[in-house]
C-alpha cells in the first residue's frame, strides 16, 4: 500500500509534559542558535491537545521556570500556590495527622494546577513557536532502517471492527524523523516494543507501576480553601498494599480527589475501583464531598519503579522521555516537573545530534549524561528504593522512607530486589490458603457519593467509533475462561476501570467467555502491566478516540 | 498548456468542473478542457462558454457508460496527442476511481485533492491538505510533465471561472478503443433501498438488552414488538454481538430517542442507555433485578423474570 510520507528532523510522540516540554525547547533551539531550523513535529492520539492528560496535580514549577523563564506573563494556568499540607494516617473511622509533613513531601512554592489546562495551554506556546501538533494521530509502530529508528507509522482510520475497509479508509501516514523523541507516557505502546526489540531494561529493576483514578468535584466553596492539599495513607489500603489518597482543592471550590494503588499486590480479588469508592466513604472525604457533585472522572497508570527501573533512554536515532521511561517520584507524587526536564534534555541531545549529522545511539547518550548529572539524578537516586521498600508493608515502607532522608537512599542492599508487580499476584488458593474464596469486597454504590464503573466511565466523555477492531489483543482468550477464571478469578473485571472486560455466558450455554467493550476504555494501561499471564496487550485505537479529560 | 478533464454523467456536466477550470485559469498558461462520453457535444458546447483555448470532444461509443478502463485508455490517448504541461481534474468519484490508473500507465506523478496551487520559481507547487486537514503541504512534483492534479471540491468557487468574450472552438478528438479490452462491465446503477428504520420518528419501542441471553430468544421480543406495533430496539451489547444491527442501538453511541412508549426489557439500564432514551414520554420497565437504575426513570416496572413477564404481555395484548 503506499502511504504518504512526511520528513521531519525531530518527531516528538506524546502531547504530554515531556513530549511539549522537548518540542518548545526545540523551538528555542532553532531560534537561538539560528541557521537552519530543525522541522519539529508532535503526534498525540487525543483529539484535542491534553484530553489525555490526568493527573493529581500539585506542579514542582522548577523545569517549567528553566523551559519558559516568562510563563506568567504567558498566562501559564498556574493560580493556585500551594497554602495548606496535610497528611492523614487514616483507620476506618479515623484520621490522624502526621505531626509534621517530612520534608520531601512539603509543597511550598507548588501550584495546585489541572494538567488538562496546563498541558493545552502548552500545546498552545509550541504551536505557537512553530511547531506543528498533530493531535487525533496515534503513532503504532516504530520505523526502522536496520536497527536505526527512522520515524513512526500512524494507524489507520476506517477499519470495520473486522478490520475490513469502510468507505472512510484512510491507511496511516509514515512520519520518518532523524530523531524521534518517545514521549508516550506510561507504559507507552511504542517504547513498550522498543526497550523489548533492544532489551534497554536488561540489567535494570524491573518496572512497577500503580493505578490512579480521580474524580473532579465541585462541592461548597467553603470546604476547603483552594490550595489546600491533603494525602492519606492507611484505610481502604491494607498493611501490605501500597498507596493512598490525594485531595487537592482548586478554586471556587473544585476539589480534585483521587486514589492511588500500587499494581503490585498479593490479593487478586482487590479491586481498585472498590478501594477508592471506600476511600470517599472514609469520613475524612465523604465530609467534604457531601452535598457536592462529581462532574469528572478518569483513571491513569504511573511509574513506580524509580531510578533502579528505568531503561537505557537512547537507542539508534530514538530517545525516551517522561513517564515512559520511568521518571517520576514516587515519594513525592510528581512527575510532571521530572518529565518535562526530561524532554528537555531528550531535546538538547536530539538538536545537537541532528545538527552534528549523528543521531546514532552513541551519540544521543549524551541525554543519559544530562539525566545523570542534572537535577533528575539529584531528585530520584536518594529515593531510589523506597518505593521497592513498601513492598514489605507499610511499616517498613514508612520506616525506610524516614531512615533514607538520613543514609542518603543507601540500604542493606542496594538496588533492593523487587519484582514486576504482576507477578506478586497470588493465586486465589495460595492467597485464600485453598479456603472457599470471600466474594470481592464490595461497597453500596449510591450515585451520589459512590459510582458503578459505568457510571463513571461517562464521567471521563470517553468515545471512541464503535465500528472498528478492538485496541486491546488479547493473544489467548482460551485462558481467560479455562485457566484464569480458576486460577485468578479473572482479575481483569476489576483491575480494569472502565468496564472494559467482562466474563459473559457464552452462547448456547458453552460456559463462559471474555467479553471486550474496547470503546469504553480510558487508556489507563493496567490491563497490559497488570494482567498475570501478560496476554494483553495495549495498542492505539483510532486516532481521536478515548476520554476527554476536561479540567482534570 | 493546462489540460482540464471535465466530468459529466449522461449529458449533464458535473459543476465541479468550473471550480477546476477556475484553478487551471490561475495558472498562467493556456488551458484546454476535454470532455469524454459517447455524445458529449452539448457538453462540450456548454464548456466552451469558458476562457479556454479550445474544448475537447472525445467521443466514442465504448465510453458509455463509464468504465475505469475505457476512461484510462481514452485519456492516455489525448495526453500523448495533446503533450499538456499539466493534467487537472476536479476530485470525484469517478476521478478517484480512474486517475491513478491513468497517471500510472503513463508513469507520471497524481497530486489528489488539492486545495490550490502556486507558482514558486517558475515551477508549479500544488497546495493539498494532510493529516485531516490539520496541516498544508507544498507538494512540488518530480519527474517528467505532465503531472495530473485533482482538486477538492469547493476549494475553488465555479464562478469564479472566467467566462470568454466569444465561444471557445470545440474540436473533436478521435480515440481507438477496443471495447473488448474493458474489463468492467457496470451494471445500471442503483440506489441503495435502505430500509427505513428511524427509530426517533417511532411512537413505541421496544427495546431488549441482555436480560434476553441469547439471539435464540430474539423472537420473543419481535413478538411483543409487533403486539404493540412498535419498533424493536436495543441496548449495545445485543448490537455489538451482531444480534441486531447497528442502527438499531440506543444510548450515547447509539441513537437518542423520544417516543411515547419506550418498553425496556432485561436493561439493566446503565448511564450511556440513559441518556439514548429518558426523554420517552413513558418508561416501561422489565426486569428481574429490583434494584436495577433503569427502575429509576420507568414509570412503570415490573420486577419479574422477563420469560414469563413478556409472553403474558404478548398474551394479553393479542387478546383484543
Ligand atoms: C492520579 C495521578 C496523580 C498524579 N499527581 C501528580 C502530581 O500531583 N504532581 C505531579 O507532578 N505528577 C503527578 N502525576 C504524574 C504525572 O501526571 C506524570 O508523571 C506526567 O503526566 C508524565 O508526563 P508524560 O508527558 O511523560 O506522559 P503523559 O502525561 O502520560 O503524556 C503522554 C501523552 O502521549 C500520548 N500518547 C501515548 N501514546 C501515544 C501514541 N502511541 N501516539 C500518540 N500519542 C500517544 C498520550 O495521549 C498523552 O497525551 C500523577 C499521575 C497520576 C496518574
Ligand atoms: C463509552 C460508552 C458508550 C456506550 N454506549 C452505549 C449505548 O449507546 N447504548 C447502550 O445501551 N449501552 C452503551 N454502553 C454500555 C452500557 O454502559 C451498558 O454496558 C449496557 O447498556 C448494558 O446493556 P444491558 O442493560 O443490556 O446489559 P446488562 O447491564 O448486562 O443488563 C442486563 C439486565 O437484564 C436483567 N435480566 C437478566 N435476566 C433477566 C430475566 N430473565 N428477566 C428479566 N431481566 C433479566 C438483569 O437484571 C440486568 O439488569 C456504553 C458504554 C460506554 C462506556
Ligand atoms: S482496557 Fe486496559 S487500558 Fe483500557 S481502561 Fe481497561 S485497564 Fe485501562
Amino acid at each position: 500500500m503506499e502511504r504518504e510520507t512526511l520528513d521531519v528532523d525531530v518527531l516528538v510522540v506524546g502531547g504530554g509534559p515531556a513530549g511539549l516540554a522537548a518540542a518548545y525547547r526545540l523551538a528555542r533551539l532553532n531560534a537561538e542558535q539560528g541557521g537552519e531550523p530543525l522541522m519539529v513535529a508532535v503526534l498525540e492520539k487525543a483529539r484535542a491537545a491534553g484530553a489525555h492528560m490526568l493527573s493529581g496535580a500539585v506542579l514542582d514549577p522548577s523545569a517549567l521556570t528553566d523551559l519558559m523563564p516568562d510563563w506568567k506573563s504567558r498566562g501559564a494556568p498556574l493560580d493556585v500556590p500551594v497554602r495548606d499540607d496535610r497528611i492523614y494516617f487514616l483507620t476506618a473511622r479515623r484520621a490522624l495527622p502526621f505531626p509534621v509533613t517530612p520534608p520531601p513531601l512539603r509543597n511550598h512554592g507548588h501550584y495546585v494546577v489541572s494538567l488538562n489546562r496546563l498541558a493545552k495551554w502548552l500545546a498552545e506556546q509550541v504551536e505557537a513557536a512553530g511547531v506543528d501538533v498533530f493531535t487525533g494521530f496515534a503513532g503504532t509502530e516504530l520505523l526502522y532502517e536496520g536497527d536505526r529508528v527512522v520515524g513512526v507509522r500512524t494507524g489507520d482510520r476506517g477499519l470495520d471492527r473486522h478490520g475490513e475497509r469502510k468507505g472512510t479508509f484512510e491507511p496511516g501516514v509514515d512520519i520518518r524523523a532523524r530523531v524521534t523523541v518517545l514521549a508516550d507516557g506510561v507504559r507507552g505502546n511504542l517504547t513498550k516494543t522498543l526497550i523489548r526489540r533492544f532489551g534497554l531494561d536488561a540489567g535494570r529493576s524491573p518496572q512497577s507501576y500503580a493505578i490512579g483514578i480521580k474524580e473532579l468535584w465541585d462541592v461548597d466553596p467553603d470546604r476547603l480553601p483552594a490550595g489546600s492539599v491533603i494525602h492519606t495513607m492507611g484505610h481502604p489500603l491494607r498493611h501490605e498494599e501500597f498507596g493512598g489518597g490525594f485531595i487537592y482543592a482548586l478554586p471556587e471550590g473544585r476539589l480534585s480527589v483521587g486514589f492511588v494503588a500500587g499494581l503490585d499486590y498479593r490479593d487478586p480479588l482487590f479491586d481498585p475501583h472498590v478501594a477508592f469508592q471506600r476511600f470517599k466513604r472514609h469520613p475524612l472525604v465523604s465530609n467534604l464531598l457531601a452535598g457536592g457533585q462529581m462532574v469528572r472522572y478518569g483513571a491513569k497508570a504511573l511509574p513506580e519503579g524509580g531510578w533502579h527501573a528505568l531503561p537505557r533512554c537512547h537507542a539508534d536515532g530514538a530517545l525516551i522521555a517522561g513517564d515512559a521511561a520511568g521518571f517520576l517520584n514516587s515519594m513525592r507524587l510528581k512527575g510532571i516537573h521530572l518529565a518535562m526536564r526530561s524532554g528537555m534534555h531528550a531535546a538538547d541531545a536530539a538538536f545537537r545530534a541532528v545538527r552534528e549529522g549523528d543521531v546514532s545511539g552513541a551519540r544521543l547518550s549524551e541525554y543519559a549524561r544530562l539525566v545523570e548529572e542534572g537535577p533528575i539524578r539529584r531528585e530520584l537516586y536518594p529515593v531510589r528504593n523506597v518505593h521497592q521498600s513498601f513492598a514489605g508493608g507499610l511499616l517498613a515502607g514508612l520506616l525506610y522512607s524516614g531512615m533514607s532522608l538520613v543514609t542518603g537512599g543507601w540500604w542493606f542492599r542496594d538496588p533492593m530486589p523487587s519484582h514486576a508487580g504482576h507477578e506478586r499476584t497470588r493465586t486465589v488458593k495460595r492467597y485464600f490458603g485453598g479456603g472457599v474464596p470471600p466474594e470481592p469486597p464490595g461497597v453500596p454504590i449510591d450515585r451520589a457519593l459512590t459510582f458503578d464503573r459505568l457510571t463513571n466511565v461517562h464521567y471521563s466523555g470517553t468515545r471512541h467509533d464503535e465500528d472498528q477492531p478492538s485496541h486491546l489483543l488479547v493473544a489467548d482468550t482460551d485462558i481467560c475462561r479455562t485457566r484464569c477464571i480458576e486460577e485468578y478469578a479473572n482479575p481483569c473485571t476489576r483491575f480494569c476501570p472502565a468496564n472494559v472486560y467482562e466474563i459473559v455466558d457464552a452462547d448456547a450455554g458453552a460456559g463462559k467467555r471474555l467479553q471486550i467493550n474496547a470503546s469504553n476504555c480510558v487508556h489507563c494501561k493496567t490491563c497490559d502491566i497488570m494482567d498475570p499471564y501478560q496476554i494483553i496487550d495495549w495498542v492505539p485505537p483510532e486516532g481521536g478516540g478515548g476520554p476527554s479529560y476536561e479540567g482534570m | 498548456m493546462t489540460l482540464v478533464i471535465a466530468e459529466q454523467r449522461g449529458g449533464v456536466l458535473n459543476p465541479a468542473t468550473w471550480e477546476t477550470l477556475a484553478a487551471a485559469q490561475q495558472m498562467n498558461a493556456p488551458v484546454t478542457a476535454a470532455v469524454v462520453g459517447a455524445r458529449v457535444q452539448d457538453t462540450a458546447a456548454e464548456l466552451a462558454a469558458a476562457d479556454v483555448a479550445e474544448v475537447l470532444a472525445v467521443e466514442h461509443e465504448a465510453l458509455e457508460p463509464y468504465t475505469p478502463d475505457g476512461f484510462v485508455a481514452a485519456l492516455a490517448q489525448v495526453v500523448e496527442a495533446t503533450g499538456p504541461e499539466r493534467v487537472l481534474f476536479p476530485h470525484t468519484y469517478q476521478t478517484r476511481d480512474h486517475a491513478p490508473a491513468l497517471a500510472a500507465r503513463l508513469g507520471r506523478v497524481l497530486i489528489p485533492d488539492c486545495i490550490g496551487s502556486k507558482d514558486r520559481d517558475g515551477q508549479r507547487v500544488f497546495v493539498r491538505p494532510m493529516f485531516q486537514g490539520k496541516f498544508v503541504a507544498d507538494v512540488l512534483p518530480e519527474g517528467p510533465a505532465p503531472h495530473f492534479a485533482s482538486f477538492q471540491i469547493g476549494a475553488y468557487r465555479a464562478d469564479a471561472c472566467v467566462r470568454g468574450a466569444a465561444a471557445a472552438t470545440v474540436r473533436e478528438v478521435a480515440v481507438q478503443l477496443d471495447a473488448a479490452a474493458i474489463r468492467q462491465r457496470p451494471e445500471a446503477p442503483f440506489k441503495e433501498a435502505k430500509q427505513a428504520v428511524d427509530l426517533t420518528q417511532a411512537e413505541r419501542i421496544v427495546a431488549v438488552g441482555r436480560g434476553i441471553k441469547g439471539q435464540e430468544h430474539l423472537p420473543l421480543a419481535q413478538e411483543l414488538a409487533k403486539v404493540l406495533d412498535a419498533e424493536l430496539a436495543a441496548s449495545r451489547p445485543i448490537c455489538d454481538s451482531g444480534w441486531l444491527p447497528m442502527d438499531r442501538q440506543i444510548g450515547s453511541s447509539g441513537q437518542t430517542v423520544a417516543p411515547k412508549l419506550y418498553l425496556a426489557v432485561g436493561i439493566s439500564g446503565a448511564i450511556q442507555h440513559l441518556v439514548g432514551m429518558k426523554g420517552a414520554r413513558t418508561i416501561v420497565a422489565v426486569n428481574k433485578d429490583a434494584d436495577a437504575p433503569i427502575f429509576e426513570v420507568a414509570d412503570y416496572g415490573i420486577v419479574g423474570d422477563l420469560f414469563e413477564v413478556v409472553p403474558a404481555i404478548v398474551a394479553a395484548l393479542d387478546g383484543d
